[in-house]
């Protein structure tokens, strides 16, 4: 360990100059700041920092450098990322007091001032501003990780409308947003806010990026998703869909979006007796559309189109991404999915012919799935409206290599989306598309756009102090899951009375459905710690009882809900309401089943508060705030850089470290080994095999078990789940297998195909041949405030980010 | 002087004169090999959103912009000099036809490259004035002159050269080959590309850096070939390989260095927090030691890279989709549709 002496000090060395040295001041502060962190070296931190000053630093800048130093020797040891945090927690406090927010009440007091915060949120925090000052935890900055408070840093505190600072602290922000929640404000209020804010400030849970950025502030728009229904086949109605989208991507962002009832290229228009262009004309000027929502502003909106595919414009639909080919039939900015009938599917199997129609002469198909879509599709065949046929397997071939060269087209598939779904009861009432990550699944019509709030529990923070893979009924501290569950629920409940809609379409359908979605995160994090290899059959065991274990409590919860408030508006036409519940619909022998009769018993004499409960969200940016792996993906790499607005973060699997620690290999052989092989430990053979297996990524994992895994907890997740699937090298004939199986298997819809680029980067200057390099020391200098990217001052920016 | 290389009953070699049209059988594969996998990357300029980037610009400090306006001049003529060298140079004299089509590929990868940074520049520099200027850099910016003069040396080295008929004009070029795989794309590039990714790590400038992500992997893939054309002549030649031709592409690196130094300088200025001119130079020296290293030959600085940011390059991406485009794709994808292929 490096000591005080041997730091590279300014020259200049004298006793008093020490004293007013920042060098030296940097140096004790970082000593005192370390003292629990055995693996740090504060003269190394110290020296790198100062290798970066120029002649006016002052002592905020050189700890400013700090940060980045420590940031950067995460690869080395992840108590730097500690370190690092905590250095960042006195820069933003620091911050937050020269603004004025002394404390909580004075910083909704500064924000309210300046015109961000809400009068109501502002009355009650003034009424109760003593007994929540208290509230604040002293010690909750010291949970986060080094990139989860920059993430917040960065991109969720309120920001002075000129200075550009920070007026709150990040327990402030959240304290801030249990406070946006509240109702009433008595002291039964504050009971709540606390309950809420304790869960947050554990980072147990934590709810979707809009409710983050946007509760308690004067435009509490903290929905997530939007669906919207096609436009009808009608130039009025397509044009009033982009106001409409570009509304709600003002406010929200989130879009999914059915194309699939305009006519299709050569369809003729009688009102002029020409032929239509079909749609993509149409999705060109939504792409261009969606791109300029935010003009002036720092993002874009980003929206999804669902075709299904049956429509006579799938090919070109196909193109939509491609990098080549004629630009005006090119949207870059468009995310594109299959909205695929069960029929399809069955014909490719069949290697038979499939026959595409314009929606002009086939309105009813849309509206129609299961046996009905069939009858009606083959009806539509007989009677000779296609407008040509296609082997089935030559247009699912083109899918897959759309889906390998752009990630985008993602298959999701129709019948299985409605045919479990609660909404769908009555007959016309139909689930048309995902949302914009695949997870989202409700009914929507010309009048209705679908909407949810979301919420993600962070599973890693629920596993049982004791808990042993050998022993899985009891690996999760289900007391505590209940718990969070219940609380999570009843907040998530909330948002649909709070917040704010942009459109009558959207609030119309939110107040009689109610749907929200509760999803999880960290679930890698579990397996981890419990040394389950994802593909093991335990993973999957424990897997679907926690998600069995939330859709219980959350539905437990809803029930009481409805108790109290009152059922959903349109409960009666729910499935529910028939007796019918979403595992009724799946062949699945449930672990809970006294407390799930008991639930049925209850909810079939009081119903529910929400049609819809559960969604697994992709979680991007509440994952990296909860310092967890994403929702219920496997990681990715052991070793990878985060790109973000915010900058670049190196991240280093922390289980994997302490493992290589305990067995004494953590060394500068295996740090080099792992960045050689970009994260992978397959190939360090010094390893045992056992260590190897666990820590595979998604690259290494076969996929069989991803879906595997998500089919089997299919049944207690009302909506749907956003999954990744992965293969670095797809072939069509590997992704033809691995979709005709998820298919087969029943899931409702799948999400990216991510893939690795054909060739890679070459070292910049490491690498086989590095002379000196001993240890990876990436050195981070992301200041970046100018990343407001999403977030409270600029709300029209912000988008559906979970 | 050497004999001439077409001794009859001698093999051919790489360097012989002349335009070999044979592909069946085909002698080097791997050039062919890389042909293919470049045509995977494609990547085109449309598909970079540079809409963030000029309200980065305004939040700039004076500095910055400095740093910024240097960068775009030298972007704006960098690719171009390297283009004419392919023609010029790489295509006339590396005489094989996988090489070749390896070639004509990179050829097109310049000239999107040129596309980039010439949007960029419209992009950046709304005032046609400051656009020529900016492509005037190479007469009017001395730290920018002093490289283009660096490259139009090596290049003028092997200008009289119609054909390689002598050992020396195997040497010259070697020399011009190596040039412009380790100091142009392999040094100033990476320098530049240092500047770049230094903004980005503070979250600064994405379209920026999203297109010279891409840019990066392609020049990456050049320097790549360029070094494996000098492994082929090292195993068909190694006579050309003596202590002489180290020593003149250690003096040609340190060359480099001090050019590439002398526009740090310019664009560093007194020091931006995180970049300056001291770290320049270990990082630039780092990266020379790492070209010595490849071509086989004793490092010179025995420096380290201090910019974490730039090892961070190699690190895999998981881009936030909201964020960013994920620019991981595969162009090439072949197969047919199949019911139990492994997953």
């Amino acid at each position: 360990m490096t000591t005080a002496a041997s730091v590279a000090l300014p020259s200049q060395g004298s006793a008093d100059h020490a004293q007013t040295d920042p060098g030296a001041a940097l140096l004790r502060l970082l000593t005192d700041r370390s003292a629990d962190l055995p693996q740090v070296d504060p003269g190394h931190v110290a020296a790198a920092a100062l290798r970066g000053r120029n002649a006016g630093s002052d002592f905020a800048e050189l700890r400013g450098l700090a940060v980045e130093a420590a940031a950067s020797m995460i690869a080395e040891d992840p108590q730097y990322s500690k370190l690092a945090a905590r250095l960042l927690a006195l820069e933003i406090s620091d911050e937050a007091i020269g603004q004025g927010a002394v404390n909580f009440s004075a910083s909704i007091v500064v924000g309210h001032t300046e015109g961000l915060i809400g009068a109501t949120t502002a009355a009650f925090v003034a009424k109760h501003a003593d007994t929540l000052d208290e509230l604040i935890d002293q010690r909750g900055d010291d949970r986060f990780e080094y990139f989860g408070l920059r993430t917040v840093q960065s991109r969720y505190l309120l920001r002075h409308p000129i200075t550009r600072k920070v007026i709150e602290t990040p327990q402030h922000f959240l304290l801030r947003v249990a406070c946006g929640l509240a109702v009433g404000d008595t002291a039964e209020s504050v009971r709540e806010v606390a309950e809420l804010y304790a869960l947050m400030s554990a980072l147990s849970y934590l709810p979707s990026s809009p409710t983050l950025f946007n509760s308690g502030t004067k435009h509490p728009q903290m929905s997530s998703c939007y669906l919207l229904d096609s436009p009808l086949d009608n130039l009025d109605s397509i044009y009033s869909r982009y106001a409409q989208i570009a509304r709600l991507s003002k406010h929200a962002g989130g879009i999914g979006l059915s194309y699939s009832r305009i006519r299709s290229r050569g369809s003729l228009i009688r009102g002029t007796n020409g032929k239509s262009n079909g749609i993509v004309p149409f999705l060109r000027t939504l792409d261009s559309s969606v791109a300029a929502v935010n003009q002036g502003g720092r993002r874009k909106g980003a929206a999804c189109v669902y075709l299904e595919t049956w429509h006579a414009d799938i090919e070109e639909f196909l193109e939509l991404r491609d990098n080549t080919g004629e630009e005006a039939r090119r949207t870059h900015n468009l995310n594109l999915a299959h909205w695929i009938p069960d029929e399809f599917m069955r014909r490719v199997n069949a290697n038979a012919d499939w026959s595409l129609f314009s929606p002009a002469d086939t309105p009813e198909l849309v509206d129609l799935w299961g046996a009905d879509f069939d009858a009606a599709y083959l009806a539509a065949e007989a009677a000779g409206k296609a407008v040509r046929t296609i082997p089935a397997q030559t247009l699912y071939s083109r899918m897959m290599r759309t889906l390998a060269q752009t990630g985008n087209g993602w298959m999701t598939f129709k019948d299985a989306s409605n045919r479990a779904a609660n909404q769908t009861a009555v007959p016309g009432r139909t689930v048309h598309s995902s949302n914009l990550c695949t997870e989202i699944l409700e009914v929507t019509d010309d009048s209705e756009t679908a909407v949810c709030n979301l919420g993600s529990v962070n599973l890693g923070a629920h596993v049982s102090s004791d808990a042993t893979a050998d022993d899985l009924l009891n690996a999760m501290d289900w007391d505590r899951l209940d718990s969070t569950v219940r609380t999570a629920v009843t907040f998530l409940d909330r948002v649909v009375d709070i917040n704010f809609y942009p459109t009558p379409e959207a609030g119309a359908s939110n107040s009689r459905w109610r749907p929200v979605g509760l999803g999880v995160m960290g679930l890698q994090d579990v397996f981890f710690q419990l040394r389950l290899d994802f593909d093991s059959a335990e993973a999957k065991q424990l897997s679907t009882l926690i998600a069995e274990r939330i859709m219980l409590v959350a539905y437990e919860r809803s029930n009481e809900l409805a108790e109290q408030l009152g059922r959903h508006e349109a409960y009666a036409e729910t499935r529910a309401a028939r007796g019918q519940l979403h595992i009724d619909h799946f062949d699945t022998a449930p672990q809970w089943t006294g407390r799930w009769e008991a639930l049925r018993a209850r909810i079939a004499e009081t119903g529910l508060r929400n049609s819809l409960l559960l969604a697994i969200a992709p979680t991007a940016t509440i994952a990296s705030i909860a310092g967890v792996y994403e929702c219920i993906e496997p990681q990715v790499s052991n070793l990878f850089k985060r790109e973000t607005l915010s900058g670049e973060f190196l991240q280093v699997n922390p289980y994997l470290v302490r493992e290589l620690k305990e067995l004494g290999v953590w060394d500068a052989q295996t740090r080099d080994a792992l960045r050689e092989a970009n994260g992978s430990v397959q190939d360090l053979n010094w390893l045992p095999a056992e260590v190897r297996s666990l820590y595979r990524t998604a690259w290494e994992l076969p996929q069989r078990a991803l879906i595997d895994l998500a089919a089997a907890r299919q049944p207690y997740i009302d909506q749907s789940q956003s999954l990744n699937l992965f293969m670095a090298a797809p072939t069509i004939g590997k992704l033809s297998s691995m979709y005709a199986y998820a298919w087969k298997v029943g899931l409702k819809t799948t999400y990216y195909l991510r893939s690795r680029p054909a060739t890679r980067i070459a070292q910049a200057a490491s690498g086989a041949a590095r002379p000196v390099v001993s240890v990876p020391s990436p050195t981070l200098s992301p200041e970046e405030e100018a990343a407001l990217a999403c977030s409270l001052e600029n709300p029209e920016s912000c988008e559906a980010c979970q | 002087m050497s004999t001439t290389p077409e001794t009859p009953g001698r093999e051919k070699m790489l360097l012989d004169p002349g335009f070999e049209l044979t592909l069946r059988p085909m002698r080097y594969p791997s050039f062919y090999d890389r042909y293919r996998d470049a045509i995977k990357n494609t990547w085109t300029v449309e598909e970079v959103d540079l809409h963030s980037d000029v309200a980065d610009l305004a939040k700039l400090s004076e500095g910055e912009r400095h740093m910024i306006g240097r960068l775009v001049a030298f972007f704006a003529t960098g690719d171009s000099i390297v283009s004419n060298n392919v023609v010029l140079s790489l295509y006339k004299h590396i005489n094989s036809p996988e090489a070749r089509l390896y070639l004509s590929r990179q050829l097109f990868e310049e000239a999107v490259h040129v596309q980039f940074y010439l949007t960029l520049l419209d992009t950046y520099l709304p005032d046609p004035d400051d656009r020529a200027a900016a492509f005037d850099a190479v007469e009017s910016i001395p730290s920018i002159h002093q490289k283009a003069q660096f490259c139009f040396k090596y290049m003028n080295a092997v200008d009289h050269i119609d054909s390689l008929q002598t050992q020396d004009d195997r040497r010259a070029f070697l020399l011009n080959l190596i040039c412009f795989a380790a100091c142009v794309e392999g040094l100033f590039f990476y320098g530049a590309f240092a500047y770049v990714y230094w903004f980005r790590s503070r979250g600064l400038l994405h379209g920026l850096a999203t297109g010279t992500n891409w840019v990066f992997r392609d020049e990456s893939m050049h320097m790549d070939f360029a070094f494996s054309v000098v492994d082929t002549v090292r195993q068909e030649e190694p006579e050309l390989f003596d202590d002489q031709m180290a020593k003149q592409v250690t003096e040609m690196l340190e060359e480099a260095v001090e050019a590439e130094l002398q526009f740090a300088q310019d664009l560093c200025g007194e020091g931006l927090p995180g970049m300056n001119t001291a770290s320049m130079r270990e990082y630039l020296q780092a990266v020379a030691d790492q070209r010595l290293a490849r071509l086989g030959m004793p490092i010179r600085y025995g420096s380290t890279n201090p910019f974490g940011f730039m090892e961070l390059q190699n690190v895999q991406e998981l881009t936030n989709f909201f964020e960013r485009r994920v620019s991981a794709y595969q162009v090439a994808v072949e197969g047919s549709v199949s019911f139990d292929d492994d997953f």
